[in-house]
């Protein structure tokens, strides 16, 4: 959408929990149109990198710009998908509901949504292939379906840039599937996917870029170039050998 | 029924109507027991308004109160972010303080505020009418309908207004972040009409019964519906019934208005907690008894298409092959018989056509992990349900 600006560049990120380091001086370049896994071992900060570049946590230090500008300013070109747990799903209201909200930023204070943003909605719904479940009860869902309405919760924000804090987490084969096809769909349109990830095994064949992340940032680039296990060791501490698919 | 009983019902209703609204979002928010700090905190700010202003119905009065509730709020996340204590330990450590300057302020000023502990605790309804408002001369009626009806009319424009950022900000605060709507405003805003609700009421029910008006109405209509606007609507419905039959009730009793209308919300609550069509205690108890016996159906008929030998189909034989220990082998039999999925000659069981074809289904659905599809299954092939 912008001709040379990168879709996230970060500098000097620091990010504190009482005075623990979570992040620490990350400078990351996050060109615009890439399929990209953030992995590193747990506690590595990697959901609270994306949740920094959403503005949720606020850093120390350093700065995030979106296409050039502050967060912000930017509000509607972002899309967040957040862990399946980080919601309450006994929440009286039905899987279109949910979706709705993700049309929610874009009216603004006060306005209601109408028939146009439930159209919307029912499209993403069809999409993720859950049109019959949508005046299903959130609960009644299963964690797969859960996970589909929240990145069909995504879509309807039409953004730029999806930002997917762990979308595989307790997924079946099935819906991992749909739900990598989808990514890489929204990529071939020319949006950016930024995915925290936890199987190392599917990095080459899911994603085109890859960012290592271990408190400090270890490497980011194209998976050709840079997935290999110098990397992998750095980043996990011991010695890894994966066999990256060509 | 007379003039002063009406009003007092009514305002009965206005207070439990205007408690349910904010109630609603508190339960879902995981936050009913902060309803129950403000109430007892706001009682030093009451207190010192009545210094002020000598009228327990002063608008200057209720602000100064619903501040010291929001003050709590406020304190109570200052204490859980140290790390140190937990939040229902900071709920603990904060509102008994403020309740307690409140009750010390009391007890030494008793000659000059007309204020005692029992109104404090228990509120007193039935002297509401006493109170009236005039404006040059002409009675408009008790003051604290005035005051209750003011304060609700906020609230449900204020809930119309931001209906949607409440909904999504108390289910997906993250989301509401990133959207641009700002969880922190809203949050302050509904402790703030939460607090200033409070106040309002405290005269009619006291500190103590005004957190049963906020939770147990919503708390109730949780276990009803699926649906936050049925929700709230059935919450205030729950309000309004506790408010007229609790009425009625200290009535007949002759009895604390307040306590009755809480009585009325727990038995309401109980009664729902236990019948309730969808998530009732019963009716759990019915459907995990029922699944308990076709889960060992199911087990019953895939041993049976297992086995062709004789002694492994033999009616004595079935408790030890398979764990009857949670069901009882006859009603399981009696179900599979009931249903046409077995029939018995000398004592050895076979399956029927009809069995055979059920359990060749429902194996196909167990080993392609569809066990939900067999509930379909069931309602196919079953005349008769465990």
């Amino acid at each position: 959408m912008n001709n040379n600006l990168p879709a996230i560049q970060i500098d000097d990120l620091t990010v504190a929990y009482d005075y623990k380091p979570v992040l620490w001086d990350i400078d990351l370049v996050i060109p615009e149109g890439v399929l990209m896994a953030i992995v590193g071992p747990n506690g590595a900060g990697k959901s609270t990198l994306i949740k920094s570049i959403l503005g949720i946590i606020k850093p120390i230090a350093g700065t995030v710009q979106v296409f050039g500008k502050p967060y912000k300013k930017q509000v509607d070109k972002v899309a967040y998908v957040p862990q399946k747990g980080s919601v309450d799903w006994d929440f009286p209201t039905t899987a279109l509901d949910v979706v709705m909200m993700g049309t929610y930023g874009n009216l603004g204070w006060i306005k209601r949504p109408g028939q146009k943003e439930k159209k919307v909605s029912l499209e993403a719904l069809e999409k993720v292939g859950m049109l019959e479940f949508k005046s299903r009860q959130i609960s009644q869902l299963s964690g797969g379906q859960q996970q589909r309405i929240f990145l069909a919760r995504a879509l309807v924000q039409n953004a730029e840039i999806y930002l997917m804090d762990e979308p595989f987490q307790g997924v079946d084969a099935t819906t991992e599937k749909a739900i990598i096809n989808i990514l890489k769909e929204l990529r071939q349109a020319g949006k950016t996917l930024i995915v925290v990830h936890h199987d190392l095994q599917t990095v080459p064949e899911y994603f085109d870029w890859v960012t290592f992340l271990n408190v400090k940032g270890i490497a980011s680039g194209p998976v050709m170039e840079i997935f290999n296990d110098d990397n992998l060791t750095k980043t996990y501490g011991i010695n890894y050998k994966v066999a990256v698919n060509q | 029924m007379t003039n002063a009983q009406i009003e007092i019902q009514l305002i009965a209703a206005l207070v439990a109507v205007a408690c349910a609204l904010p109630g609603t979002f508190l339960v879902l928010r995981k936050m009913a027991m902060i309803s129950d700090a403000i109430s007892h905190a706001i009682l030093p700010g009451i207190v010192l308004g009545f210094f002020i202003t000598q009228d327990l119905n002063s608008p200057l009065l209720i602000l100064l109160a619903a501040l010291t509730g929001v003050i709590t709020v406020v304190l109570v996340e200052f204490i859980q972010k140290t790390g140190l204590v937990k939040k229902d330990t900071a709920i603990g450590l904060v509102f008994p303080a403020l309740f307690s300057i409140g009750v010390i302020l009391i007890s030494k000023n008793a000659n000059d505020v007309h204020l005692d502990i029992d109104a404090v605790l228990l509120g007193e309804l039935a002297f509401a009418p006493f109170d009236r408002l005039f404006i040059s001369g002409t009675d408009m009626g008790p003051k604290s309908l005035w005051v209750i009806g003011t304060i609700l009319l906020i609230s449900v424009v204020l809930l119309f207004l931001f209906f949607k950022e409440l909904k999504l900000s108390t289910f997906d605060k993250g989301l509401a972040t990133t959207l641009g709507f700002s969880p922190v405003i809203l949050h302050y805003g509904l402790m703030t009409v939460s607090s200033v609700t409070i106040v309002g009421a405290f005269d009619a029910v006291g500190a103590v019964l005004v957190v049963a008006l906020i939770i147990a109405p919503a708390a109730t209509a949780y276990l009803l519906t699926d649906d936050l606007k049925r929700m709230l609507l059935l919450s205030c419905l729950f309000g309004i019934i506790a408010a007229i039959a609790g009425y009625w009730m200290a009535n007949i009793l002759d009895a604390s208005i307040a306590g009755s209308m809480t009585t009325v919300l727990g038995m309401l609550f109980l009664f729902v907690y236990l019948f309730s069509p969808k998530q009732g205690v019963l009716h759990g108890f019915f459907r995990e008894r029922r699944q308990r016996v076709e889960v060992s159906l199911l087990i019953f008929l895939l041993h049976l298409q297992n086995h062709t030998e004789e002694e492994e189909r033999h009616v004595n034989h079935l408790r030890e092959h398979i764990n009857w220990q949670k069901v009882r082998a006859k009603t399981v039999l009696e179900l599979a018989a009931k249903n046409n999925l077995i029939h018995t000659s000398n004592q050895i069981i076979s399956l029927t056509d009809k069995g055979q074809e059920f359990t060749d289904e429902a194996l196909k659905y167990i080993t392609t992990n569809k066990a939900t599809a067999i509930e379909d299954l069931k309602e196919r092939f079953f005349l008769f349900r465990g």
